[in-house]
């Protein structure tokens, strides 16, 4: 029985939460609810996908809020002030989100700053950073130049589509292609993760790096990569936002990360894991979502949203660490 | 500084001259501060601008001090201002707990004190204020005309930011003049990014809603997550966004093709910075700009854009001239910025 609960308690809670929406809100329980659902959380659920990849080698990433946000601007900035084009926009993303990663990396493996630190550190800087060519002001065509002159490039419609082309599937025009994103990587992660030698070694690293390095694996090489892995993740994430606005938003991103960190969180407790792992991530994410989108539809203010995505995450953790007893760092 | 001081004093001595004691500009040199609680974001960066342009206008020394969203810091940074020995100080938004005594403080110091969006509770202290009742009301009169008396309505809204319960007040009289609106839905966050928090909300809402055709989402990003949603929804013909504020990525927005973005009631934020510094000038130079000084709204609408083809917010100011310069705290000597 206590079995069954720690392994399977979490998902019948949500299937609870969906029959009580699907009764209680008209329009919950239709194919187009579901993929907005999943477009509602597919930027934080990458996101969560990255983190996660650091939690799994005992690490933690901050500053994937900022990273996506950075991306946010840099992508907004490539194609309105260079007049770059959407390929062109998207690698300096990824380029960028993983050179952010590996000075992360570096730092906390090389340089021995904690994990928490180092990051919460790399955060601030991108905040900064990411306002600095425009003095603060949100990119958009049109906008004037330090320099005189107003901006002339327009986001590429190719780079748009990323944000908001839909798939025909079951219906026509239904599936976005940030959800497709979403799954794909979730997918992706999970392979790496749970089937690779280089995903069970990073697991083995996250238990016991002393012994994994005994063992003979380069520890310091896959922290790193850890990291690497997080911060392109949390660019992918920023070019879907910026995709999905149309423009280059001054914002902080710590909403972006706290949700992300809460879905990666909730995950630990998805069929009784434990530890991070790429479905429950994924899982995790899709639960706050449905929580927040079958509250909207039933007209509850912001205010409850956050305390129940507050009460959520501690019955996950209380899930995870007092019922299958396993204690850790989570963090 | 000393020889300013002194050019400063025999200034103020030549206008005590009997039948010549009209007010008259502040000499230049004169330092005034600028003390901010809010900073990140378009509409706080135009403001500064206006705020930058109208005191090199006018030749006044800015000194800008930023608490960042910080109430005790903000109320520090008075007296910061008080001892770097400015002779004004713009308070620019804030609490009225931890400012009203700071703001005193200055006052006693002998210095001119004018604030922004920030009720200080001080006789001696304008009010600078945009109107946000009015805000609210050239929209939502549009979206009467736009739409007759009746229809069922979204409104984004959240409670406990001034300017927001300032707007609500506005939006409720209009739901109890005119019965036939009906309010379907409320929502809103101010989770960063705002926009796209508003959009996964307004998705929601406008699936479990279908009937709603009018959304008054009375602060810019507001209208943008919802744009979004109705783009998404593929709703954007039967939908129309009534907003207030405006910058250039909203004009973008407001004139794709087939938006549903079809008003908003803004007041130019660079305009409410010039005059912010032109009221604290008048006070220098010993006039009185009056307990509160309201700079008015402009309503511009998409037919409007499209029609003067108006791109961003430097064309909007060239082609709506009440949008570009406000008539008040106006005096015979006063400088305003090269336009």
């Amino acid at each position: 029985m206590r079995d069954f609960a720690i392994r399977y308690g979490f998902l019948i809670l949500m299937i609870g939460l969906i029959v009580v929406f699907g009764l209680s809100a008209p329009g919950f329980l239709t194919p187009q609810s579901a993929v907005f659902i999943l477009q509602s959380v597919a930027i934080t659920g990458i996101l969560a996908l990255g983190v996660t990849c650091t939690m799994v080698v005992d690490g933690f990433d901050l500053s994937i809020g900022a990273v996506a946000t950075s991306a946010l601007m840099l992508s907004a900035y490539a194609q309105v002030i260079w007049g770059l084009g959407a390929i062109e926009a998207v690698l300096m993303c990824l380029a960028m989100g993983a050179a952010v990663g590996l000075a992360n990396g570096v730092m906390i493996v090389k340089l021995r700053v904690p994990d928490l630190l180092a990051t919460l550190g790399m955060m601030f800087v991108l905040i900064g950073l990411q306002r600095i060519p425009t003095q603060g002001n949100s990119i958009s065509t049109g906008m004037a130049l330090p320099g005189g002159g107003s901006a002339t490039g327009t986001f590429d419609p190719l780079f748009l589509a990323l944000g908001r082309l839909r798939l025909d599937f079951i219906l026509p025009r239904l599936l976005p292609l940030s959800v497709v994103m979403l799954l794909v990587i979730a997918l992706l992660v999970w392979v790496f993760l749970e089937t690779t030698r280089h995903g069970r070694l990073m697991y083995a690293i996250g238990s016991n790096a002393q012994a994994a390095a005994l063992a003979g694996t380069n520890v310091d090489r896959y922290r790193i990569a850890a990291y690497v892995i997080s911060g392109t993740l949390a660019s992918v994430g920023g070019v879907l936002l910026a995709a999905r606005l149309g423009r280059g938003d001054v914002a902080s991103g710590n909403n972006l990360l706290l949700d992300a960190v809460a879905a990666a969180l909730i995950g630990f407790a998805v069929l009784g894991a434990g530890k991070p792992n790429a479905f429950g991530t994924a899982i995790g994410a899709l639960f706050v979502g449905i929580l927040l989108q079958g509250l909207t539809m039933l007209n509850a203010p912001y205010y409850t949203q956050d305390f129940i995505k507050g009460a959520v995450l501690i019955v996950a953790l209380v899930f995870t660490f007092a019922l299958s007893g396993r204690a850790g760092r989570p963090a | 500084m000393l020889s300013r001081r002194m050019f400063a004093t025999a200034a103020a001595a030549a206008l005590l001259v009997p039948g010549l004691a009209a007010a008259e500009a502040p000499a230049a040199g004169t330092k005034i501060a600028l003390v901010r609680y809010l900073s990140t974001g378009d509409f706080f960066q135009a403001y500064l601008s206006g705020v930058e342009k109208q005191a090199e206008a006018l030749g006044l020394e800015l000194q800008v001090l930023d608490s960042r969203q910080d109430a005790a810091l903000q109320a520090d940074m008075v007296d910061q201002a008080i001892s770097l020995g400015v002779e004004g100080i713009i308070i620019q938004h804030g609490l009225t707990e931890s400012m009203k005594e700071a703001a005193q403080r200055a006052v006693d110091a002998g210095i001119k004190v004018v604030a922004f969006d920030v009720d200080v509770e001080n006789e001696a202290i304008p009010q600078i204020e945009q109107s946000d009742r009015d805000l609210a009301r050239l929209a939502l009169e549009q979206a009467i005309e736009d739409n007759g008396d009746s229809f069922t309505a979204g409104y984004v809204y959240v409670p406990g930011i001034a300017p927001l319960d300032r707007r609500d007040e506005t939006w409720k009289e209009f739901k109890a003049r005119y019965p036939g609106i009906t309010e379907k839905a409320m929502f809103g966050t101010m989770d960063n990014p705002i926009a796209n928090s508003v959009a996964n909300q307004a998705r929601s809402v406008l699936s479990a809603n279908p009937d709603i055709t009018v959304m008054f989402a009375p602060y810019d990003e507001f209208a943008k997550g919802v744009k979004i949603a109705v783009d998404e929804a593929g709703m954007g013909a039967d939908m129309s966004i009534y907003s207030a504020d405006i910058s250039t990525a909203d004009i973008a927005a407001m004139r794709e093709p087939g938006s549903a973005w079809k008003a908003t009631a803004a007041t130019n934020p660079a305009v409410v910075g010039e005059v912010s510094v032109r009221s604290l000038a008048m006070l220098l130079g010993g006039e009185d700009p009056g307990r509160s000084v309201i700079v008015p709204p402009t309503l511009i609408t998409q037919t409007q854009l499209n029609e003067q083809d108006i791109k961003s917010m430097e064309e909007l100011a060239a082609k709506l001239p009440a949008f570009a310069h406000a008539e008040v705290a106006m005096t015979p000597w006063m400088k305003l910025p090269p336009r």
